[in-house]
């Protein structure tokens, strides 16, 4: 096919209203054929058998930490409600103190604590 | 049990056998659709070892994820979608590395290897084309590519691209005036 020719069915095939399969197989004859090299098939086989076990493992090892890590996730949201739930329910609101578990001392007893008076 | 040959077998079963652990199942998946994914992928990288490389990515990625695969669009559909995005992201990577090391932008990436043809006439035409498409811009050359040299309709593009048709519509036509100005550089 000349270069003139084939310009012109590379732009037709761009149009709506061509047959792009009809196209597409023209151009192919023409010579714009792709194809991989010889012994492709083995290529692919060989890196997806022989390495398949390891990647396997691997992959169930990821699944199995995403599942732990929803897990331990799900469970410290549960303590941290219950622990906001308990802690207003004891001192009846949130605050700094509260959440410290200085609520209920006062600042003797603190004293008597820490020196042992 | 392991069949002989897959040659008549449909894509389902080859699915099916494959998950099951049938090598040559596998192996009957990759005659059938390389030399799509070569269209694919030499179209929109060139025809270099690269392509090569994405081209067996490709059959790896959907070796992986074939128990995800649910039969609700055609096998080939769905190893389209892995080729296109394999080739994209590679096509983003390596526009990335040449600019950090180049000033010529992505000129390197169109170093292309024109394979042996029987006729001169024939090697000129894969030039001509390849030359076509390496100069296109990248969201222009994947459908340029699906339709140019898998003869996908708008419909199917769209689908395998996951883009409306519309999109797809529009960027044919601007494809189309951007490669009549390139060709008539050649």
């Amino acid at each position: 096919m000349k270069s003139a020719d084939l310009k012109s069915l590379i732009v037709k095939s761009l149009d709506l209203e061509s047959d792009p399969r009809e196209i597409s197989r023209e151009i192919e004859e023409a010579g714009a054929e792709y194809k991989f090299s010889n012994g492709f098939g083995e290529k692919v086989l060989g890196r997806v058998y022989s390495s398949g076990s390891a990647i396997v493992r691997k992959v169930e090892f990821v699944r199995d930490l995403n599942f732990v890590f929803y897990r331990l996730a799900l469970t410290g949201v549960a303590a941290i409600v219950i622990l906001l739930i308990s802690i207003f329910i004891m001192e009846g609101s949130f605050s700094i103190d509260s959440f410290l578990g200085l609520g209920n001392n006062y600042d003797e007893t603190i004293t008597c604590l820490l020196t042992g008076y | 049990m392991i069949k002989e040959s897959y040659r008549q077998t449909s894509d389902e079963e080859l699915v099916r056998a494959t998950l099951d652990g049938d090598k040559k199942a596998f192996g009957e998946i990759v005659s059938r659709y390389q030399n799509m994914v070569a269209r694919t992928v030499k179209g929109m990288l060139g025809d270099s070892v690269y392509a090569e490389d994405i081209g067996q990515e490709v059959f790896v990625k959907l070796f992986y994820s074939l128990s995800d695969f649910r039969g609700e669009a055609k096998l080939s559909t769905y190893i389209q979608k892995i080729a296109v995005n394999l080739t994209l992201n590679e096509i983003k990577r390596r526009k990335r590395f040449f600019s950090m090391f180049s000033h010529k932008g992505n000129d390197e990436m169109h170093e292309i290897e024109i394979p042996d043809h029987d006729t001169e006439e024939k090697r000129d035409a894969a030039e001509l084309v390849n030359k076509a498409l390496m100069n296109l811009d990248p969201k222009f050359r994947v459908i340029v590519a699906m339709r140019m040299l898998q003869g996908y309709s708008t419909k199917e593009t769209a689908e395998i691209l996951d883009l409306p048709l519309g999109t797809v519509l529009s960027r044919l036509s601007r494809a189309q005036e951007q490669i009549k100005s390139i060709l008539k550089k050649i």
